[in-house]
């Protein structure tokens, strides 16, 4: 099946502040994604697993085209059109109804967007007219999917869009994106469990450290890993790295366990 | 994708936020009682100061418009982009299609037209005042150069607080910058020039001095409330700074553009 995206050696840091020079405009490379090989197919689900930190937003924006990064088949221009992105917990605020926010993002788009029958699709039909100070943290995740579908999206990028959902919404949200993947659009998904994505989705890429650390259908990483049908993500990345789950401790993220990578290759 | 469309949509939302409550009737305090005192014949002002033509009040009330209106701009546009950088909002709208220049002359269509709109209703009512109270009213060239000087001054302004919003990362800091953008140019210029002309060997005693008007017209190019007066004072004849209105109209466009293209730049370059 040909890719709708692929990834082939995408790397991407944040430049951050360094406080080593006498500069106060100097930066220097941070943290971010190192070397990301992915494949986006038509109609599939895509789950990015990794604890904090591990570089899921960071992989995401680039898929959005939020950061100009290369190593995409597709332009990033291709990519803000036909991508659809669904931030995690945006906060909408502010004294606009639900409708004239969604119809002031649907102004940002090229093509005509019937903001009605997206309010509709997503359940905000009877709060159209509420100013968004007054929504619940549910609703303002229902906004940040009507914007997320836009368009007619071929993909639809999410970051964490379970977290804050009570189980019902939760439900709502899993019964919504398993309809959109059999009509033929992409998801990718990320979260910092496994659970989350068991029953939802196709394939899942492990993250730590900015790293695809292994990648497949969840069976194909367990049996790959020898681990059991209920191996969460801790005993996962410690099967790829090594460790022993009792030597956690709270510097999971330190150099040692995987090393940074200069974009070339070379440990740093 | 119209940049016009989407910078009305902003107006309409910045222009019914709760800060309007506190705007509103700072403009009509400035700028409509201004004008009623300006316009008094018994009215006895300090420094010399005449006013006996309708232009002249609608002149020497722009004191009062540099302290609220570009205050207002402040308050309208100083967290036009840090807001939605801290709600996340701002993730949501630069993964749009819309070219990121489009969307930043969106910005600020429609900031500057939630302090433009105000201030104009404003100006036009303080022009009812005028009449009333003088029975004159200014002609139509001095109204359009007073509506355009205005629009200009809070064009630089929005410009200015937009592109300080844009390198804030939190609210304190946004509005740190704001504030002391706007007193930098409305409260400390005065100083500056004062400095600028002791070190250039002008005596600071004498501010009527010809030295230092002519140090403190040069000084005003450089502020946006000085070419705003300086504009202001093209129809007067009995003003003369000793700058030519080439040097004025030139800066104009300079703080028109020099802002706007750094502010263009910014968004283009900014990250979620």
């Amino acid at each position: 099946m040909e890719p709708l995206l692929k990834l082939t050696n995408v790397t991407w840091r944040h430049k951050v502040r360094d406080f080593s020079s006498w500069k106060p405009w100097a930066k220097k490379d941070g943290a971010g994604i190192y070397h990301v090989d992915l494949e986006i197919n038509p109609g599939t689900i895509l789950g990015l697993v990794g604890p904090n930190g591990a570089g899921k937003t960071t992989l995401i924006r680039s898929i959005c085209g939020l950061y100009a990064c290369e190593g995409f088949n597709k332009s990033e221009n291709y990519r803000r059109k036909f991508v659809g992105y669904m931030p995690e917990q945006v906060r909408w605020e502010g004294r606009l109804s639900v409708k004239d926010a969604i119809s002031s993002i649907a102004e940002m788009r090229s093509s005509y967007v019937d903001v009605d029958k997206l309010i509709d699709t997503v359940g905000l039909s009877s709060r159209s007219d509420d100013i968004l100070d007054n929504l619940s943290q549910g609703m303002r995740q229902r906004m940040s999917l009507a914007c997320a579908l836009m368009g007619s999206p071929e993909i639809i990028v999410m970051d964490e869009p379970l977290n804050g959902l009570d189980p019902l919404a939760q439900r709502a949200f899993t019964n919504l994106m398993r309809q959109l993947s059999s009509k033929g659009i992409s998801i990718v998904i990320s979260s910092h469990q496994v659970s989350d994505l068991e029953a939802l989705a196709d394939k899942i890429a492990l993250l730590h450290h900015g790293q695809v650390l292994i990648d497949g259908t969840l069976e194909h990483i367990r049996s790959k890993l020898r681990l059991d049908s209920d191996s969460d993500i801790v005993e996962m990345i410690c099967a790829v790295t090594g460790i022993q789950p009792d030597e956690i401790s709270l510097d999971i993220a330190r150099d040692s366990i995987i090393p940074l990578r200069k974009p070339g290759g070379e440990e740093e | 994708m119209s940049g016009a469309n989407l910078g009305l949509l902003i107006l309409k939302e910045r222009i019914s936020a709760t800060r309007m409550m506190v705007i509103w009737p700072l403009l009509a305090i400035f700028i409509l009682f201004s004008s009623w005192g300006l316009s008094d014949p018994k009215a006895n002002l300090p420094a010399d100061i005449v006013v006996d033509s309708a232009y002249d009040v609608m002149f020497t009330s722009t004191a009062f418009i540099i302290f609220s209106a570009t205050l207002g701009a402040v308050l309208i546009s100083f967290d036009g982009i840090s807001r939605d950088r801290i709600s996340g909002v701002l993730e949501v709208k630069l993964s749009q299609p819309m070219k990121r220049s489009t969307y930043a002359r969106a910005l600020v269509i429609g900031h500057w037209g939630a302090i433009f709109v105000p201030v104009t209703i404003l100006n036009i009512m303080s022009l009812i005042v005028i009449w009333y109270r003088m029975g004159e009213l200014p002609t139509i060239e001095e109204v359009f150069i007073h509506t355009l000087g205005t629009a200009l001054l809070l064009l630089w302004y929005t410009t200015i607080q937009l592109l300080s919003s844009s390198l804030a990362k939190d609210m304190g800091s946004s509005i740190a910058i704001g504030i002391g953008a706007w007193m930098l140019f409305t409260l400390l210029w005065l100083i500056i020039t004062t400095v600028v002309a002791g070190l250039s060997g002008i005596g600071v005693e004498n501010l009527d001095s010809p030295e230092y008007v002519r140090i403190e017209g040069i000084m005003d190019l450089f502020s946006p409330n000085g070419v705003y007066h300086h504009l202001l004072e093209m129809p007067l004849d009995e003003i003369d700074r000793g700058i030519s209105p080439i040097a004025i109209v030139a800066s104009a466009i300079a703080w028109s553009l020099i802002p706007l293209q750094l502010f263009i730049m910014r968004i283009e370059r900014l990250k979620p």
